[in-house]
């Protein structure tokens, strides 16, 4: 949209008006024509699937049973009223925010040690970029496997220095299980915090910094007015962005713990996979993204008002 | 603090950040350096003592996984769903992504802001309906299936990505040529593809990865050997309590090794898409 705004002035000072107007002539036609399968993906793929969740989640559908009955607003009432629903709500929330939180920080952390010229910086940030890169089931299943309480790499290294004399299950522990999910997450998603940050550190003029030291302002005051008020654009949409998709995470906690021990990992994501794939209970599986709904779209929202500040800037 | 901080002088600031980078590079290195040696460790010494270097290598996990675990076969599924995939998102993205910021058109707006809408939609909404919809469309256990599924969260990510690069394009040369008489789509093949290349790639290599990566899809929509995609291959290997490390590892070394060889050949195009905020982290 920036595009627009930058080039029209400049071409209606070129073309009469009657030219330019040419020039689009064509482009109702066009537009819808080269739009269309595009459109059709999404209307086929994500507009009707999103429209039957809806319709299911006021069904009692099970997996093989038919399309199910009309039970209006049972499924929604059921998952209110199930005791442990409050509990998911918190444990999904606490989850999501100390991720984000962390990631943020070590990524602010990373970001401003790596803002400094140094040999083989360019290959370090190469590889820091794995985490990002590398398939997401595969870091899970090595973390589990380090984790593992019989066999795990862990355990065999805190043995071998003697600072345990048997075999923790660390992921069977309430405790340490929701610990160890959100490091995992951490680990998986800092790099990229990291660099995104770094690259829009990068496009802060020096100068800025050279004035700052000329009026006596140190290290930390440089952060804080120079370099925080620089990043705020990048920082708002990753965060955002990253807790929209660290909430709804599925595969990390489904293949890390698996909800387990007792619950203690069970976060919002999880639970509609339990509910549809597992018990078969399509209706109450559909029901509970839908509640989410909302909350997700407020940091959706979020997102396109800075990213439309990104582009009038 | 405020004090204790700037008090630091540049060089210990300096010998500060090393410190930090090294840590947090060795949590990285980490599991994947276990990842590495494990692969080439006998049982034996996988779940019995702990060694750094494998003491008697092999590569008898990576004939097993070859041989015993048709792991080549979840490779050349995940090859083909990945690539059609990706080869049917970009074109229909790119001509959408076109219209969407060059064209005048009635619609053009509201679609335009839609695009980020339906990218962020979450995966578990989708998840129950779009396996109904695939079964009753009878393309569960398929590839076309899969490609499908696929495809219903990369044409709106792809659509976003070329959006904000066809932005930061200048239209004049495209102008130019439409005043000479160029037709709409004579000047999107010859100007704006050739122009608009880096992010064709950038956005080829991230459908790819994210197809290739993908868990969720796989694990519901193709349960049968012959269709199965290589992520659910490996998690395979976890099963309840029994693991199969040795296995994994080799599986997971030769599963990641294609997206590494991606990354290292196009490591500036990738590093391009980070700043256009391309991939989930």
């Amino acid at each position: 949209m920036s595009q627009e705004t930058l080039s029209r002035p400049a071409l209606s000072l070129a073309l009469p008006q009657k030219k330019k107007r040419s020039l689009f002539a064509g482009d109702t036609r066009l537009g819808w024509l080269l739009v269309t399968p595009a459109l059709l993906v999404v209307l086929g793929m994500v507009g009707y699937p999103f429209v039957e969740a809806i319709r299911i989640s006021f069904t009692d559908r099970m997996v093989g049973r038919g399309p199910g009955r009309w039970v209006g607003l049972a499924n929604y009432e059921y998952i209110l009223g199930w005791p442990g629903f409050t509990e998911m709500v918190v444990r999904t929330v606490l989850i999501t925010v100390a991720a984000v939180a962390i990631k943020t920080l070590v990524g602010l952390i990373l970001a401003t040690s790596l803002n400094q010229e140094f040999r083989g910086r360019n290959i370090l940030r190469g590889i820091f970029m794995l985490p990002w890169i590398l398939p997401t089931y595969i870091i899970v299943l090595v973390w589990r496997w380090i984790f593992d309480g019989q066999t795990g790499l862990l355990n065999q290294i805190l043995m071998s220095f003697g600072m345990i004399s048997e075999n923790v299950p660390f992921l069977a522990r309430t405790g340490s299980a929701v610990s160890l999910l959100i490091f995992v997450m951490v680990w998986k998603g800092y790099p990229f915090y990291a660099l995104t940050f770094l690259a829009g550190m990068q496009t802060i003029s020096s100068e800025l910094y050279d004035a700052a030291k000329v009026d006596g302002a140190g290290r930390l005051a440089r952060f804080r007015h120079i370099t925080l008020p620089g990043l705020q654009q990048v920082m708002g949409v990753v965060i955002l962005l990253s807790t929209i998709w660290t909430m709804n995470s599925l595969e990390i906690p489904m293949l890390l713990t698996g909800g387990g021990p007792s619950n203690a990992t069970e976060v919002f994501p999880l639970l509609t996979y339990h509910l549809a794939m597992q018990n078969f209970r399509l209706g109450e599986g559909a029901a509970l993204p839908i509640m989410m709904l909302p909350v997700i779209g407020l940091l959706v929202l979020g997102v396109a008002s800075y990213m439309d500040r990104e582009a009038t800037q | 603090m405020t004090r204790l901080l700037d008090r630091i002088p540049e060089s210990i600031f300096r010998v500060l950040s090393a410190v930090v980078i090294l840590t947090l590079f060795t949590i990285i290195l980490f599991p994947l350096y276990f990842m590495v040696t494990t692969s080439f460790k006998f049982d034996k010494e996988i779940y019995s003592e702990l060694t750094w270097i494998p003491r008697d290598p092999t590569l008898s996990n990576f004939r097993d996984v070859i041989v015993n675990f048709h792991i080549p076969l979840y490779l050349s599924n995940t090859l083909l769903v990945a690539l059609s995939t990706t080869a049917i998102v970009v074109v229909i993205s790119v001509l959408a992504a076109y219209a969407l910021t060059r064209l005048r058109f009635p619609g053009r707006a509201v679609m335009a802001r839609g695009v980020l809408f339906v990218y962020l939609i979450p995966g578990s909404l989708m998840l129950i309906p779009m396996y109904l919809i695939i079964v009753k469309a009878g393309l569960k256990d398929t590839f076309p299936g899969l490609i499908v599924a696929n495809m219903s969260f990369s044409v709106p990510f792809c659509t976003w990505l070329m959006m904000g690069y066809l932005r930061t394009l200048s239209s004049e040369i495209e102008e130019a040529s439409l005043i000479d008489g160029c037709t709409r789509m004579r000047s999107l093949w010859h100007i704006v593809i050739p122009l608009s290349i880096p992010a064709i790639v950038t956005a080829s290599i991230f459908i790819f990865n994210n197809v290739w990566n993908e868990y969720i899809f796989a694990l519901v929509l193709a349960q049968d050997d012959k269709h199965k995609m290589i992520s659910i291959g490996l998690a395979n290997f976890y099963r309840s309590d029994y693991y199969m490390v040795g296995p994994m590892m080799a599986g997971s070394l030769i599963a990641m090794t294609p997206v590494l060889i991606l990354y290292v050949l196009a490591q500036r195009y990738v590093v391009g898409g980070l700043a256009a905020g391309a991939v989930k982290g």
